[in-house]
């Protein structure tokens, strides 16, 4: 009753908004119930997933639920208004105009007028829903200026030279510009001084590391496998050096995508074609479940289901910027995602495992190795029934054999390193009980297979072998983890041969399987002329992704790179814009952006780029204005620029390159920063590693990442879990923070390098302190201060002073 | 909210991570809270509710006999067995009568506080996917851990010490690694701390290595002094930017926890009576009982969530509760080990006054079959298996749900971790639905989409 009573109470008080449809006003079926029951309800709601008994499609299911002229006897609004189990479930409550509209068509008579010349409402479509729209203007500057005009805001100056090129540097390159870049830029007078500095800056090769690591971000790229036993991923980087080459080489941002999903399709003879699926095996893998459970237990089928979410999931964010995973138990809560949609992209994937594939520089080599392979997996799909069918192979005598050799097996290993006589003897008992019994039990099984069973089972391996062989006398290749349709079995974990069957499953129930789903992508399946044809179907997502009409696609990268260079996207949510993601704040500029980049640029990232930071919006101060933050304090409208904080990498980064000690070696498997012991379940462990060995010197996109055990330092300093996938940095500020870098072991010894590499009296080691770690001249106040400080505490403790700062840290 | 609140609760971030505390600002939470904190005792490699608190005279009745429960039986390893009853059998223990293994004594004379939860069910038999559920909710990985959400809803109660520390078992890490209190997505304030108890260096970082000799208690307050000096210069010439200011006292806050944390940990002080209480006398009790006392000492001083761990990766020799080849011996060596600390701590705590508020939550990743594996031990069970929770509001000597005659499955009230999380938010004044945080597009909860507050485990 309260509830009634205030939506009129606020109806009278605000009269002019058209929120609350009045007594005299007929509320409509058509306009304005069944649209809210199509958005809100029937997700849960519908003749296919009818939750508690109810469907809401169709006008006389809902009648089930209403009463006529009463909605306090009606099921339908009792649920709405409060009463258990309140509706809609597990999401934001309907509006007090939607239950108001409810109440009042029940009152009504709840009559249906479907067909009676009401014209349905026109759907209102979710922003990025719609075509890329046709600005009014272009540039950059223009549209952010007419948005601060609009607010009543005006723009700040340009910031100064020593500002633009350390901003431009740390941005484009994740590097402070060293003192010689420095001065070269502030001797330049030429008009194009800027614009050079930014072409050199997008020309350098620390760019590609740069950005790779951003990408790296978004699909959660790591070193090991994650999960129980976290084993190291020893080819996983050859993926990171692609995408470093990639933005270096400038790659058109179709091909890149296109690469990533089906580049050995799609570009065959490019070994960087292979290489860059590893994209799709970039997150993290189950070993437990992909290599100890059995084929066809309900745990093994969960372990795939979820293996493929991962890849759905990681794409869709990635290229579309849309939560089709959130539609694996239920059609999407928001969006108009299906849940025969998310199964859709299950199915594209539903030939590939993530695994280690070889790669071949020499096209003609990859050609052999890829005609051998193709031999070779016909004879593995003519071979696998029949090793099946002998491990299949059973009786009660076999089981009975089967439980006691298992269990002798378990109870040797369980002794271990046996501690004395008595645990060694029994240690041999068990072994020798066991391999006696396997003997006898493998009789039994040979009596089952029979003779010609297993002369065809020789044959065929003979057959694989002499594949084998001529693959081996092929130059080696070079392997690299990623999206596999064959390679060998590795315990129980095997290739598909041919696409697994996907079904829909009723609340993502592997134990519930539905109709079989169809490859496809959000409303749309893709035409499948052969249903073994694997590649054919990541070929087509990938073409569904780069379309020029694909909408998503473009504002999708546009808005990435924006985000980036800011510190907030256009749409705050860069992976997500659906319903519950952020709007723009630009909506023409986003349009006008990804159309220039797709049409203009040709798909040039670094086009893109150039224009961003080129731009005055760009260039702008970082300095507070009174005026404009009582207006926006969060500058969600650019009238100066936001003031930066160094992430982990390029905060770890400048250390070393101020130090003196950075080293530029590019790619190459991944620099261990921790100490390792293969195990059972490996041990990966920061307190035991050198910080002065080499690997500690390297770029930290080149630092071997575990899903597991995350670096402590680097995960202190917001570097994010490398299983999550991650759009947008956190940005935080810690006690345990400033204790890391007060006390970090390699903090330490950076400081330490640091001092050792300035030169000439104290004053002059303070100055040539401040250009390196500041990029400025020291004022003479803070050369005296600093002076006397380290004539007491050591140039060490002063250069430790520098790395805490906030001037170090900070990006004006 | 003072700005050292500030610091440990939000990130300091000005405004980005504040829409979550209500708490503070508005001085109250979603309702009153029965506690403020919680110690989570968790049992990597499944312990065995059929020999610890799942008391089923059957399997005594039907020991050595095949194993037959009237359906197929998946299991993760291997073929059922016989039917294999607790080694150590049962004993029935204070007002409330119920029966606990006789392995734990000291564990069973706490029972009239404790509540059980006997139909755990877990979404894999998977150690990895199922420790992630336990920790997160979730079987995948890339969550925040409940102590990072209890920490993000409730902020510290004392801000020289972390709101969530995590003691691991020293023989290693369980499986997922630290990955099972990640912060997730969670700002990295909410990141635990790791505390390594009875280490030379047991929280990383906190002082110099002992190598850097140029760092000397003096360079330090020097350095200390001369570092604000620089950033309020700096601040001066950037007005208006809190990040700043936040990151100054980000250092004010990590001077005192060098003060504090090395006091927290030092357990010297404690009595004779104390130490002998939590087992520090004995070498199988020892380590549980001094990380156990130092759950104490940092709870009492205000942390919001402590995790102990009994048992670390699947490895050999067993160094955890996974056992699949001779329970016996592993669940005899990993039992002793608890009862006697884990007691101590429900007691130590409540003669302080501190269980009125304090949940202590005993929990596991799933159970352990009914039915032998191999002669000696027993293979995973995600059907069935038990939690209990003691403390701050919960009701005291009682058992909710119930597995089948075997320990088999859950049949009556079956519940997952969503059910214990949302009771366990509920208990700390927090509504499992409103506490939500967004990630990816998504309200992302600690209980997903699901879970409903367990009434009848509150007192």
């Amino acid at each position: 009753m309260l509830r009634t009573m205030s939506v009129f109470v606020r109806a009278v008080i605000v009269g002019c908004l058209p929120l609350v449809a009045f007594a005299a006003d007929p509320v409509s079926y058509v306009r304005q119930i069944r649209p809210m029951l199509d958005a809100r309800c029937l997700s849960c709601h519908s003749d296919d997933e009818r939750n508690g008994g109810l469907s809401m499609e169709g006008y006389d299911h809902v009648m089930d639920a209403v009463a006529a002229g009463k909605p306090e006897d009606s099921r339908l609004f009792k649920v709405i208004s409060g009463e258990s189990p309140r509706m809609p479930k597990g999401s934001p409550k309907l509006s007090e105009e939607q239950v108001t509209n409810v109440r009042l068509w029940i009152e009504q008579g709840a009559k249906n007028d479907t067909g009676a010349g009401v014209a349905p409402a026109a759907k209102v479509a979710w922003w990025s829903s719609k075509p890329l729209a046709k600005p009014s203007m272009s540039g950059i500057d223009a549209f952010v200026r007419a948005k601060l005009t609009e607010k009543k805001l005006t723009p700040s100056r340009q910031a100064d030279k020593r500002t633009l090129i350390r901003r431009a540097t740390y941005d484009l390159t994740g590097l402070p510009p060293t003192p010689a870049e420095m001065d070269a830029f502030l001797a330049d007078a030429s008009l194009n001084a800027y614009e050079k500095l930014v072409d050199r800056l997008l020309a350098s090769p620390r760019y590609g590391e740069r950005w790779a690591r951003h990408w790296l971000d978004v699909v959660h790229y790591g070193d090991s496998h994650g999960y129980d036993k976290d084993k190291p991923r020893a080819n996983a980087w050859p993926y990171r050096d692609y995408v470093v080459r990639a933005f270096n080489q400038d790659k058109p941002y179709a091909r890149f995508v296109e690469e990533q999903l089906a580049g050995d399709v799609l570009f065959p003879d490019d070994p960087d074609g292979v290489i860059a699926t590893g994209f799709i095996a970039a997150g993290p893998w189950d070993f437990v479940g992909q290599q100890e459970l059995r084929e066809g237990t309900t745990d093994k089928n969960i372990t795939r289901l979820l293996d493929r979410d991962d890849m759905v999931a990681q794409t869709m964010s990635t290229f579309v910027s849309q939560t089709v995973h959130c539609a694996r138990c239920h059609n999407h809560k928001f969006d108009p995602i299906k849940q025969e949609d998310y199964y859709s992209v299950q199915a594209v994937f539903a030939g590939v495992d993530r695994a280690d594939r070889p790669v071949d520089r020499d096209a003609k080599v990859a050609a052999a190795r890829g005609a051998l392979l193709a031999k070779k997996r016909a004879v593995m799909l003519k071979l696998q029934p029949l090793l099946d069918s002998v491990e299949d192979a059973t009786s009660p005598e076999i089981e009975r054999l089967t439980f006691r050799i298992t269990d002798a097996k378990m109870l040797s290993t369980h002794i271990g390193e046996p501690k004395n006589e008595k645990e060694a003897a029994e240690k041999k008992r068990l072994l020798a009980q066991a391999a006696a019994e396997t003997e006898i039990r493998k009789k039994l099984i040979d009596a089952i297979v029979g003779a010609a069973k297993y002369a065809e089972i020789d044959r065929l391996n003979a057959e694989a072998k002499a594949l084998d062989t001529e693959m081996a006398a092929l130059p080696k290749p070079e392997y690299v983890y990623a999206a596999a349709s064959f390679f060998n079995r590795a315990g129980t974990f095997r290739p598909a041969l041919e696409p697994r069957i996907v079904n829909v499953l009723n609340r993502g129930n592997v134990t519930s399987p539905m109709q079989e789903a169809m490859p496809g992508a959000i409303g749309v399946r893709f035409p499948v002329a052969d249903a073994t044809d694997e590649g054919a179907r990541r070929v087509a997502l990938a073409h569904w992704i780069t379309a020029k009409d694909n909408a998503l696609t473009w504002r999708s990268i546009v808005n990435r790179v924006w985000h980036y260079h800011f510190g907030a996207g256009i749409v705050d949510s860069p992976s997500d814009f659906g319903r519950m993601g952020s709007e723009p704040t630009h909506p023409e500029m986003l349009d006008w952006l990804a159309v220039w980049f797709r049409d203009e640029a040709g798909g040039s990232v670094k086009k893109l780029q150039k224009l961003i930071v080129m731009s005055e919006t760009y260039q702008q101060t970082s300095v507070n204005r009174a005026d404009g933050a009582s207006v926006d304090a969060e500058n969600r409208y650019l009238w100066r620029m936001n003031r930066g904080k160094l992430d982990a990498e390029s905060l770890r980064d400048s250390m070393l390159q101020v130090a003196g000690k950075l080293d530029l070696t590019m790619g190459g498997p991944a620099a261990r920063q921790f100490w390792f012991k293969d195990d059972h379940s490996p041990i990966y462990d920061y307190t035991k590693f050198d910080p002065d060995s080499p690997e500690a010197y390297r770029r930290s996109i080149y630092r071997f990442i575990v899903r597991s055990v995350p670096d402590p330092f680097m995960d202190r300093l917001d570097c994010p879990d490398p299983s999550a996938l991650t759009p947008k940095r956190n940005n935080t500020l810690t006690a345990i923070q400033a204790l890391a870098l007060l006390n970090n072991p390699f903090v330490i010894r950076m400081a330490e390098h640091f001092a050792e590499r300035l030169t000439g009296t104290p004053e002059a080691q303070i100055r040539e302190a401040y250009r390196l770690a500041f990029g400025r001249v020291a004022t003479a106040d803070e050369v005296s201060r600093l002076t006397a400080f380290a004539a007491k505490n050591g140039m060490a403790n002063t250069c430790r002073l520098l790395f805490n700062s906030n001037e170090f840290v900070f990006v004006d | 909210m003072n700005r050292r609140q500030f610091l440990w609760s939000s990130g300091g971030l000005g405004g980005i991570a504040l829409s979550h505390l209500m708490a503070q600002e508005t001085g109250k939470l979603h309702h009153a809270p029965k506690a403020k904190r919680v110690v989570q005792l968790f049992m990597s490699g499944a312990a065995s509710q059929c020999d610890l608190f799942d008391y089923k005279p059957l399997l005594d009745k039907k020991a050595g006999e095949p194993w037959d429960p009237g359906e197929k039986v998946e299991l993760f390893q291997s073929k059922p067995g016989v039917v294999m009853n607790a080694p150590w059998g049962w004993q029935q223990f204070g007002q409330s009568g119920k029966h606990v293994s006789k392995l734990l004594p000291h564990l069973g004379s706490c029972v009239d506080d404790m509540a059980f939860v006997h139909s755990m069910l877990a979404k894999s038999n998977v150690h990895g996917p199922a420790t992630f559920m336990q920790n997160t909710g979730f079987v995948l990985p890339g969550f925040p851990s409940m102590g990072a959400w209890i920490s993000y809803a409730l902020g510290s109660a004392n801000e020289n010490l972390p709101t969530l520390v995590v003691l691991p078992d020293p023989r290693g890490y369980p499986p997922n690694g630290p990955g099972n209190w990640s912060a997730g997505f969670l700002p990295a304030a909410h990141q635990a701390t790791m505390i390594r108890a009875g280490t030379p260096n047991p929280i990383y970082d906190l002082f110099p290595p002992e190598k850097a000799k140029f760092i000397t208690k003096e360079s330090e307050k020097d350095s200390l002094r001369a570092l604000e000096a620089m950033n309020r210069e700096h601040l001066a010439t950037h007005e208006g930017d809190s990040r700043l200011e936040a990151r100054i006292a980000s250092y004010e806050m990590a001077a005192r926890l060098q003060l504090s944390a090395p006091e927290v940990l030092d357990i010297s002080g404690e009595s004779e009576a104390t130490k002998k209480l939590y087992g520090l006398d004995n070498p199988l009790t020892e380590d549980m009982g001094r990380r156990c006392l130092t759950a104490r000492r940092l709870l009492e001083r205000g942390v919001r969530f402590v995790q102990v761990w009994s048992g670390a990766d699947n490895g050999f020799p067993r160094r955890n509760w996974d056992s699949h080849e001779n329970l016996e011996k592993d669940h005899g060596e990993l039992g002793t080990g608890l009862d006697k600390p884990a007691a101590a701590l429900i007691k130590d705590l409540k003669s302080r006054g501190l269980l009125e508020d304090t949940i202590v939550y005993w929990t596991t990743e799933f159970g352990r079959m009914p039915c032998s594996q191999g002669s000696k031990g027993r293979d995973h069970n995600p059907f069935g298996f038990t939690s209990w929770l003691a403390g701050g509001g919960v009701k005291g000597g009682t058992s909710y749900g119930t597995t089948d005659e075997w320990s088999y499955k859950a049949v009556e009230n079956p519940v997952y971790c969503y059910e214990v999380h949302a009771t366990l938010l509920h208990l700390l004044g927090i509504d499992h639905t409103r506490l939500t945080y967004r990630n990816n597009g998504i309200d992302r909860r600690l209980t997903d989409v699901h879970g409903r507050v367990i009434r009848e485990l509150l007192a």
